[in-house]
């Protein structure tokens, strides 16, 4: 650890530079545009802006919609990356090849996969087809509120592989003995999972949770690529709406926007720093 | 004990299956000829009862006049990957000077504020894309960078995710490595060069190909940084286009662009385990 207080500063300040002039100055110094009227005379309109927006029912529909699909998909690709992790970790050392294919697609351009997904989730194509052979009818994917599910599954394709590289890293902590053991208890695949995997990676997969709720929250580009800049009132997200905003040029209810989901967003992780604490607490 | 794990390798097998088809379903089709892959995909989009397309997973004729039209041919698709190309190497090399530097001061250096910025830091990276869009979008125009390739490019060499993964990293060093430099009279420059980059060399190879594989997927802020300026469009914006209107040849644009990712992470993939694993990401 350099004490030399000075010396830090050559390393520090051309990412400081880019951090205040890029995030941090117009974050607060954008709050004005939230509070201002966007007329000629830019009158002073204290919360309106904000009360206009909370009351718009596209912001609404948009932050709806981002929950939702936050709240499918981080759970989902926890758990998932959780037991696929467990399986790869059973047969380490070995088993490479089905470590490198879980972990690829998070490295892999999903805007190249959509055409691939466009053909799978056809009302005619090969995912259909399955559906019909095992007795079940037909779903139009690609069409209202059915198109989340193709969405969703784009999202956890692409995003499983990070938090399986994070939990394999962490697994590896966990001592083989405590598995025999568990076996010897007979205890089966989720139960070790469960009792002694989990507990003994609390941090790690608290990071996975957090990470995936992180990118989960940026859910748009597969939005996009299903279906397009103007799509449907089911997958219709925060970012769509931002995107309108944009487009009218209008900066009061872009920023006022922006700064009511950074309070939920601080909110909800506030919380889970706090459920986290608790947990730590009990195990320790 | 030689174990032979056979149901779990079963389950591997059906997730690594699931996983990898796309990806090869794409390959396979890049290598049909433009007009069978056209007519496929004019197949689409018909919701008669009775009629399903057909399932295809070798092409009619092999071909390789998809890869000879968006390579010689037409250049849209080219130039589209050039744009891709250089908004990625410009923003690694932004992150190469920015990020090492960043998280070596807030891991070896005791400072003032020291930990008020790491907390910063952290707080940014929890904000999702749609909120520090918009403190970008008021420096861009207040610098008259809007629809420029920079806007693209500098508000991503900050990223403070990498921030937080190389420090998490460089906190882990054991410190008489540091120590020994400084006894042989290394100054904090030194150090940093000939100790701590080398050191550090799996979680940078593994920042590069996250970071990598971020830029080569951007879609977000091209579609807002450069909206009135279609000809700096990466090719990860384009493909929804493509699909649109089909030319028969996207199948080979999309492996064009998954190509150079694929190599990256089969370069990057020992790093990219070790890197994680030896970092305290807690």
């Amino acid at each position: 650890m350099f004490d030399r207080k000075r010396s830090a500063l050559p390393f520090l300040l051309p990412g400081l530079i880019g951090l205040f002039v890029f995030y941090v100055i117009p974050f607060f110094g954008g709050m004005y545009y939230s509070f201002t009227d966007g007329s000629y005379q830019n009158a002073f309109v204290w919360f309106d802006n904000y009360r206009a927006v909370w009351q718009n029912p596209m912001f609404r529909l948009g932050l709806k919609n981002t929950m939702f699909f936050s709240a499918v998909c981080t759970p989902l690709v926890w758990v998932l990356a959780f037991l696929v992790a467990m399986l790869l970790n059973r047969i380490k050392p070995r088993g490479a090849f089905f470590r490198n294919s879980v972990i690829l697609p998070y490295f892999m351009p999903s805007c190249a996969i959509l055409l691939i997904w466009l053909v799978l989730f056809d009302y005619g194509g090969p995912i259909n087809r399955f559906l019909t052979d095992i007795g079940v009818d037909r779903v139009s994917w690609l069409d209202g509120s059915a198109m989340r599910v193709p969405v969703i599954l784009l999202f956890v394709w692409k995003n499983l592989g990070l938090a399986i590289v994070i939990f394999l890293a962490a697994m590896q902590s966990v001592p083989e003995p405590y598995y025999e053991y568990a076996r010897l208890e007979g205890a089966g695949f989720f139960r070790q999972a469960w009792y002694v995997t989990l507990p003994m990676i609390v941090p790690s997969a608290f990071l996975v949770f957090i990470l995936c709720w992180i990118n989960s929250f940026k859910i748009f580009k597969e939005v996009y690529f299903i279906s397009g800049a103007y799509p449907d009132q089911s997958v219709y997200t925060l970012q769509n709406y931002m995107n309108n905003m944009f487009e009218d040029l209008n900066y009061q209810k872009v920023t006022t926007a922006a700064y009511i989901f950074a309070a939920i967003v601080f909110l909800i992780f506030g919380v889970i720093y706090f459920i986290q604490k608790r947990l730590q607490k009990r195990l320790g | 004990m030689e174990k032979r794990h056979i149901a779990t390798r079963f389950a591997l097998t059906l997730v690594a299956v699931a996983v990898l088809l796309p990806l090869l379903l794409t390959a396979v089709y890049s290598l049909c000829a433009p007009s069978e892959i056209k007519e496929y995909m004019g197949t689409r989009g018909n919701y008669n009862q009775d009629q399903f397309m057909e399932i295809k997973l070798a092409p009619k004729q092999f071909s390789l006049s998809q890869f000879y039209k968006i390579l010689v041919e037409d250049e849209a698709v080219l130039r589209l990957f050039c744009n891709s190309a250089l908004y990625t190497v410009l923003v690694l090399l932004g992150q190469a000077v920015v990020i090492p530097a960043m998280a070596y001061a807030l891991s070896r250096f005791r400072f003032p504020g020291r930990d008020a910025l790491f907390f910063g830091i952290i707080m940014l990276m929890l904000l999702p894309f749609q909120v520090t869009m918009v403190p970008n979008v008021l420096t861009l125009k207040k610098l008259g960078l809007m629809n420029t390739i920079w806007a693209v490019i500098l508000p991503n060499c900050f990223t403070p995710f990498y921030i937080f993964l190389l420090r998490q990293y460089m906190l882990g060093l054991p410190k008489e490595i540091l120590e020994a430099g400084e006894i042989d009279g290394a100054g904090t420059f030194r150090c940093f060069f000939h100790i701590v980059l080398p050191v550090c060399k799996p979680i940078i190879g593994c920042a590069v190909a996250l970071s990598f594989a971020d830029c080569w997927n951007m879609v977000e802020q091209p579609l807002t940084y450069l909206a009135q300026n279609a000809d700096k469009m990466p090719l990860s914006v384009m493909f929804n286009q493509f699909s649109a209107s089909p030319t028969g040849t996207e199948f080979a644009g999309a492996t064009l662009y998954i190509l150079p990712a694929l190599f990256v992470y089969l370069y990057f993939q020992k790093d990219i385990l070790d890197g994680i694993q030896l970092s305290e990401l807690k």
